[in-house]
């Protein structure tokens, strides 16, 4: 009996504290090098967000050039795909695109009709200056976390909680802020929470994520008259995001309201970072 | 000039288990998911090479692939190189009290590595507050254990080739 306890013990000893022939790190040091990092990742301090942000920077450059072969495989086999695909809908779309440049021509004359008499009457024209785009670079998603990486960081302003757009529909917030990135965490993950108003019943409540595309809305009140096809707004109450900001429509069902949002999650490639109210605010 | 050739197809080959840890690393594809299918081929990576060829898979790698997972997928610093180290741990214990090598036996020995590996990686996740799938982490190991002998022929193949 003690001869076999001795065997595991001298297998185990051997599995985790040896180095090995050609390994330079043993498997219990390295183990306890991954939980000090875990119990760090829970501590904030600049110096140590200051380490993290760089290295998350350079795992994520890293992972752009790691993922080109994927993206230039699915390119290429869109490519063909579309190829093999245009002729049938080569006449067809001529015909469309000449009713289309049509119909640009007519909206430019009517924008710029506008403006001039904007002009005339001498009424400001609202800028969309608090919006600023970022492109998508990378769009991992994880079980346990629905949101993809942008472009930019610190270095054009971005701060933590501001809303992210696609167009003009609200998809996220930020939750993550880098030098040069920050992570986007879409609004149907679990951790989602957005305050909303439902119109035109004026109802306010809490926008949920449940994952894979699943919102709920939360807190209605008991007497609420939201219906289907009502419009869902954020509500701008937690004094981050701009109020008015189109979600999605609401969707009754027998046991909740689920929200269908307006953009597809699963399409992204330029967003719209909205500084709202942080955009004055210090950090 | 042929010589090098085969040469650098050796070297090429060699360095497969490391090219491919860091990929799936790089490419956030650690996990498959399709449909109701889900596959960490992370682990069965790890296990088989550290269990089959082991300096071909340095423990450092490991843990460092496991940070870059991290990283991408949005999870605390740390997580999957503890999960992976375990299942590093399992297979070079495995491979010291073994002595004849099947499918079999790779595959049975491979239910405890993936039990303490989520076990470590679901303890990690809970006190670094995420919120834990029980349901995901059932399916998740079941289909990992039962897509193992795929990746095991494959393995052994590229093993085969190198040793050739």
């Amino acid at each position: 009996m003690d001869t076999r306890r001795e065997d595991v013990s001298i297998s185990i000893r051997s599995a985790f504290l040896r180095k090995g022939a050609q390994q330079r790190f043993s498997l219990l040091g390295l183990i306890i090098v991954s939980v000090l990092l875990i119990f760090i990742e829970t501590i904030e301090l600049k110096p140590l967000n200051t380490v993290r942000s760089f290295i998350k920077d350079l795992i994520y450059r890293s992972a752009v050039v790691a993922t080109y072969p994927t993206k230039i495989y699915a390119t290429t086999s869109i490519f063909i795909v579309n190829h093999f695909t245009l002729y049938n809908n080569y006449n067809e779309t001529i015909e469309e695109n000449k009713k289309l440049k049509s119909k640009i021509s007519d909206t430019d004359f009517l924008k710029l009709e506008n403006i001039q008499l904007r002009q005339l009457i001498n009424e400001q024209v609202e800028s969309s200056s608090s919006l600023m785009s970022a492109r998508v670079i990378l769009d991992k998603q994880s079980p346990y976390l629905n949101s993809f990486i942008i472009n930019i960081g610190l270095n054009k302003n971005i701060k933590k909680g501001m809303a992210v757009l696609d167009g003009k529909n609200f998809i996220g917030r930020i939750v993550d802020v880098n030098f040069f990135s920050s992570r986007v965490l879409l609004v149907t993950d679990l951790n989602s929470k957005i305050p909303v108003i439902v119109e035109p019943s004026g109802a306010h409540a809490i926008l949920s994520g449940y994952g894979e595309n699943k919102l709920i809305l939360e807190y209605l009140s008991e007497n609420h008259k939201v219906k289907d096809g009502d419009k869902v707004y954020t509500s701008g109450k937690e004094g981050i995001f701009t109020p008015g900001i189109a979600v999605g429509e609401a969707k009754t069902k027998k046991e909740n309201i689920q929200v269908k949002l307006y953009s597809d999650l699963n399409q992204m490639t330029f967003v719209n970072i909205n500084f709202g109210n942080l955009e004055n605010n210090e950090e | 000039m042929s010589i090098s050739s085969r040469e650098f197809s050796y070297k090429f080959i060699s360095l497969l288990p490391i090219l491919l840890l860091f990929y799936i690393s790089l490419n956030g594809s650690s996990v498959i998911n399709i449909k109701f299918i889900s596959v960490n081929i992370h682990y069965i990576l790890v296990y088989f090479w550290v269990l089959r060829q082991p300096h071909s898979l340095g423990h450092g790698y490991i843990f460092l692939s496991g940070i870059i997972s991290d990283v991408v997928l949005g999870f605390p610093l740390g997580s999957n190189s503890l999960a992976l180290l375990f299942v590093a741990g399992v297979a070079s214990y495995v491979r010291v009290v073994t002595v004849r090598v099947t499918l079999i036996n790779d595959w049975i020995s491979f239910i405890p590595a993936l039990l303490f590996a989520n076990f470590f990686y679901y303890i990690a996740l809970y006190y670094s507050d995420f919120p834990i799938d029980y349901f995901y982490l059932l399916k998740n190991s079941l289909f990992t254990f039962i897509f193992y002998p795929v990746l095991w022929v494959i393995f052994s193949l590229i093993l085969n080739l190198m040793k050739s």
